[in-house]
């Protein structure tokens, strides 16, 4: 166009605008985007002119806009916006990577059809490429867009995309070259690059690669590394990458390491609580240790671990709300570094108001009495954090939204108020399951509310839906299938009578097991309802926390009741068909569990329970001459008259007469590198009042397998021992001596175990564990034949896996050193599945 | 025509008291008449369903609307009192969190400072002061509470504290002497649970809280068991003596 003079003095009116160039819009739009009006005075050139031009290109619609002054006439101007439109993308085709693969870089640059292809998306979407590769170890990726016009003559301004991708080879690193590092060796540098390896062909688990971000991560790490050992001048000065072919690289990396630095003179300024010496014990670091930033910062105060150890919970757990805690160089002395560690301890602080807020549902009583922070009390942080713990433990809370909220600081007066935000979460469990067990259907449908109020059954409007908030659990049980039904109910109430921490539990169940026969032809014979087993009981327990020896232990007693009775039900242990029998016992337990931090990965202390279950003496006082009855019944084996069998059977054992006692122990003990061993030892004994009355066949014990248990109502007790079929490790003695045979449970036993655990993962959604084990057990018919050094021997090793949802699952492999007792050969390896079972 | 056929049958029904049914025509004319000159009665209509049906939760929200919108109405009297009352229903029992307790009393104080002049005044007030005992009680509970598990869990001396906190922050509680009592009763039981060497300065402590409680109250509801509690303290003080 024509030079034309314009004054910069003069404000031009806008005499007409016209539009040209490509544009898929029509004028008016394009003028009205421009916010200029024909009649308007404006500057040329001027702010105004320039502003349009500005907003136009941010509208990102158009690729060049030039605006020209096509005549002036006095003071009168025409415009013209010559505009190119920015193309819309058509069509998009990768070359060099699978199709699948292209339509996630779509996706994740926005290159749908219609998509408006400005130089800026070309350009990003190429570093996107790119910088998906590298960081996937193509150190060498190339890519090159080219955009194509869409040869069309009906849809103008469409074009093409092609996008190149030459991904190359992963390249690995060769070589990783230190220089200037003579305090710390180079091979100690590699490990603490934890991203960026050399190549090497049995590091499985880790492939060398080279990722520039990961790369800068593992500088800093060297850099720490050096730090931690008092190097706290160290540098890297310059580090290069060197080719060495399409697929390798060596890494060069110069660094300068400085001096050598030690802790000085450690000062405490300004404490009175803590005396130096006790500070100084607390803080662990002393005069002469290497200089280590970190650790140090850590010893005074660990950020987001509430439990440490370190010096500033020392008065935080003491009542130092208020406490401050600086370090402090004071000098740098040749190459020690002398510190100041100023303590600002302030008031001992109190409790004064603590409230509970946003129970909706659980009553103000259930939860203040768990608060381990009270009015009047010491401030002490590890007291919020562990009622914290016991109000998740609960179970009425949501844990992750249980927060503590300090108001009212009053440094003046040592106070502060404590305010706990719960959030309600669904206590109630609904188990509704069928499944094939016990060689047929069965059914459970259970019902669990873990936060109940007996108290309200029977008013009205505390059914929204259902009476809750006193902290008792009750819960429902009914489980069928062909052959059996069993009925359950129980209730639990923590605090029975709201004054002491004793339990209280009360359970009552009813179960009609028929004969099955598994290997009839039709479902319907391989049940024999003629032949019948009905078992009912209850129980009533109380358990206590006790205050002495300390507030560790557990008293707890019970009083169980079970009532069996048999219409011709000839199977497994009942040598009587018809008649019944009585299982009334006092239980008296107690436990003490100090176990540590993860209730199931304990790393320290233990946990142990000593128990026994006492029957009524009846044979003191009921006039049977059980001697005599001893006496028929060898006649009875002898000319093998099960009639005259059951008969003395069921007299022996109408009311059972026995005791038990057991003892289970378990030590954790950690040991260096995160092991934890678990050493086990357990023991059970089973025995009469009156030898000739004999020891029932309830109640005993089967030792052997996974230990998970079964469809049994005997009370027996199913013990694991790896390496070993389900129950397999019966008394040795069996056969030869006595006339009990392999369905029957033993009457002593003892087990040993050590196992090694290895946590792998703590996260939110799984607990992982694996473990190694070496065990022995053994059991028993009588105490002659009691030998603890005669076991049968097993290792293995095995995982474990604990998610919320499902509880625990486990996989073990045992090698039993030892025959199976009758056998002769080593039993060999065994695989168990461990589900839902203690830890 | 249609809708307001609907009108006609919903307003009868309303007033007949059929509420249920009154409700489900309610909820489908409501939107149409959002902006018409009728709209005030039938909101109004609508916002008392909810409360004659007993769904304070609505009741409360929708008779707050209502007083907003229609500022002028003859009805927003009666709105906002009934949008208060609606609140008042909401209040936990004592033992819960009283969130919307304090809600309630704060729409009822509104209410009250509003409409001075009010025949439901005395109402209202009572309203408030019911709330206002309720929050005093579940105070006052909690402070027991430490008292109920103070032998298992060792915790007289923090009813003792919260007792006090209870005592000054509501001087004129209908609990107060009660408050006073159980102070004394905890501060005795926690003298009587400790060390010998303990005992006596705690039993003089408990002698102080007594001494409260008999200045305000001298012969109040506790008197009987007051009685025989301070005479087991001064015998037990004597003996203290005469050992030392």
């Amino acid at each position: 166009q024509r030079d034309l003079p314009l004054d910069p003095e003069v404000k031009y009116e806008i005499g007409n605008i016209t539009v040209t160039g490509t544009s898929t819009y029509n004028e008016n739009t394009v003028i009205t985007f421009t916010g200029l009006r024909v009649g308007e005075r404006i500057y040329l050139p001027g702010e105004k002119i320039s502003n349009v031009i500005k907003n136009l290109w941010k509208l990102e619609l158009f690729s060049d806009i030039n605006l020209y002054v096509t005549d002036i006439r006095g003071d009168v101007v025409d415009l013209q916006l010559d505009i190119q439109e920015v193309p819309e993308l058509n069509e998009i085709k990768f070359k060099g990577i699978k199709e699948k693969k292209g339509t996630t870089f779509i996706k994740d640059n926005g290159l749908n059809k219609g998509a408006k292809v400005t130089e800026n998306l070309v350009t990003t979407t190429k570093n996107y490429i790119e910088n998906t590769y590298k960081k996937k170890g193509f150190f060498n990726a190339k890519t090159l867009i080219n955009v194509i016009p869409k040869e069309d003559t009906v849809s103008k301004n469409k074009v093409n995309m092609v996008v190149n991708i030459d991904r190359g080879s992963r390249v690995k690193v060769d070589q990783i070259i230190f220089e200037g590092s003579e305090k710390i060796k180079s091979k100690r540098l590699r490990r603490a690059m934890k991203n960026t390896k050399r190549k090497n062909p049995f590091r499985f688990y880790k492939r060398s690669k080279y990722i520039e971000s990961d790369y800068e991560d593992d500088k800093k790490s060297i850099i720490d590394t050096y730090k931690e050992n008092g190097y706290r001048d160290a540098r890297i000065v310059s580090d290069t990458i060197i080719k060495n072919d399409d697929d390798g690289i060596t890494l060069k990396l110069n660094v300068e390491e400085g001096k050598k630095y030690y802790i000085g003179d450690i000062d405490f300024i300004g404490n009175t609580v803590f005396s130096d010496a006790q500070l100084l014990r607390q803080l662990v670091l002393k005069k002469g240790d290497v200089y280590n930033g970190v650790l140090l910062k850590e010893r005074i105060q660990k950020e987001g671990d509430p439990d440490a150890d370190d010096l500033a919970n020392l008065y935080q757990n003491n009542g130092y709300l208020f406490s401050n805690i600086n370090a402090v160089e004071t000098g740098v002395d040749n190459d020690t570094i002398n510190f100041e560690i100023r303590i600002s301890e302030g008031k001992l602080a109190y409790f004064n108001r603590v409230e509970v807020k946003g129970n909706d549902k659980t009553k103000d009583k259930v939860i203040y009495r768990e608060l381990l922070t009270r009015p009047g009390q010491q401030y002490s942080k590890q007291a919020v954090v562990s009622t914290i713990r016991q109000l998740g433990q609960l179970g009425f809370f949501d844990p992750q939204q249980l927060t503590p909220e300090f108001k009212n600081f009053d440094q003046i007066g040592g106070t502060v108020d404590l305010e706990y935000n719960v959030v309600e979460q669904g206590a109630s469990q609904i188990e509704l399951q069928g499944g094939f067990g016990g060689g047929g259907f069965v059914g459970t449908l259970g019902l669990s509310f873990n936060n109940f109020s007996i108290q309200n059954i029977f008013k009205k409007e505390a059914y929204k839906p259902l009476p809750m908030g006193d902290g008792q659990r009750f819960s429902l049980r009914a489980q069928a299938s062909q052959f059996f039904q069993t009925y359950s109910i129980s209730l639990t109430d923590p605090w029975f009578g709201g004054k002491k921490p004793v339990q209280l539990s009360v359970s009552l169940s009813h179960t009609i097991q028929f004969q099955f026969n598994n290997l009839a032809t039709s479902a319907r014979d391989r049940v024999n309802r003629d032949s019948r087993n009905i078992i009912t009981g209850g129980s009533i327990g109380l358990a206590k926390r006790l205050n002495w020896p300390d507030a560790r232990f557990t008293l707890s007693h019970a009083i169980s009741y079970q009532n069996f009775n048999l219409k011709n039900f000839n199977t497994g242990l009942f040598t009587f068909g018809n008649g019944s029998s009585v299982n009334l016992g006092y239980t008296i337990g107690l436990s003490r569990n100090n176990t540590a931090n993860n209730p199931i990965f304990p790393v320290s202390g233990s946990q142990w329970s000593l128990t026994a279950k006492l029957t009524p003496p009846y044979s003191l006082f009921n006039n049977v001459d059980y001697e005599a009855l001893a006496a028929d019944r060898e006649v009875a084996v002898e000319n093998q008259d099960s009639d005259a069998l059951a008969e003395i059977d069921q007299e022996r054992f109408n009311f059972l007469e026995f005791y038990k006692i057991k003892f289970d122990g378990k030590w954790y003990t950690s040991l260096p590198g995160k092991f934890v061993l678990q050493s086990n030892v357990e023991f059970g004994w089973l025995g009469a009042y009156n030898n000739d009355r004999g020891i029932p066949p309830f109640e005993r014990f089967f030792l052997g397998g996974d230990g998970l248990g079964g469809f049994a109502l005997d009370g027996r007790e199913i013990i694991r021992l790896r390496g070993y079929p389900n129950q397999s490790v019966t008394p040795l003695d069996r056969g030869a001596a006595t006339t009990a045979n392999n369905n029957d449970g033993a009457t002593i036993y003892n087990k040993f175990s050590l196992e090694l655990r290895y946590p792998v993962t703590f996260s939110q959604a799984a607990t992982i564990y694996t473990l190694a084990f070496i065990e022995g057990g053994a059991t028993y018919d009588n105490f002659r034949d009691y030998n603890p050094f005669q076991l049968n021997r097993s290792a293995g090793a095995g995982i474990r896996i604990f998610m919320p949802a499902f509880g625990l699952l486990g996989l073990d492999f045992g090698y039993g050193f030892d025959p199976i007792p009758g056998l002769i050969q080593p039993n060999g390896w065994e695989t168990h599945f461990i589900i839902g079972q203690q830890f | 025509d249609d809708i307001k056929l609907k009108y006609t049958l919903a307003d009868s029904l309303y007033q007949n008291g059929s509420y249920k049914k009154a409700l489900k025509l309610y909820e489908q004319i409501v939107p149409l008449y959002r902006g018409r000159p009728q709209a005030e009665r039938v909101m109004y209509a609508y916002s008392d369903i909810y409360y004659q049906l007993g769904d304070y939760y609505l009741a409360g929200y929708q008779f707050d609307r209502f007083v907003k919108s229609y500022p002028q109405s003859s009805k927003n009297e009666e709105a906002a009192f009934k949008s208060a009352e609606s609140y008042y229903q909401l209040s936990p029992s004592y033992y819960l969190d009283q969130e919307d307790t304090n809600k309630a009393m704060e729409k009822l104080q509104e209410y009250i400072n509003k409409y001075p002049e009010s025949e439901r005044q005395d109402k209202a007030n009572a309203m408030v002061k019911e709330l206002q005992t309720k929050l005093e009680k579940k105070e006052f509970e909690i402070a027991k509470g430490y008292n109920t598990i103070g032998a298992s869990r060792n915790t007289f001396p923090n009813a003792m504290k919260s007792f006090d906190n209870f005592i000054s922050a509501y001087p004129g509680s209908a609990y107060r002497e009660d408050a006073m009592f159980w102070k004394f009763d905890s501060a005795y039981q926690y003298a009587l649970g400790s060390r010998q060497d303990l005992m006596a300065e705690r039993l003089a402590k408990a002698k102080e809280a007594y001494e409260v409680l008999e200045k305000y109250y001298p012969s109040g509801k506790y008197a009987k068991e007051v009685t025989k509690m301070i005479e087991d303290i001064n015998v037990r003080l004597q003996t203290e003596e005469t050992i030392n």
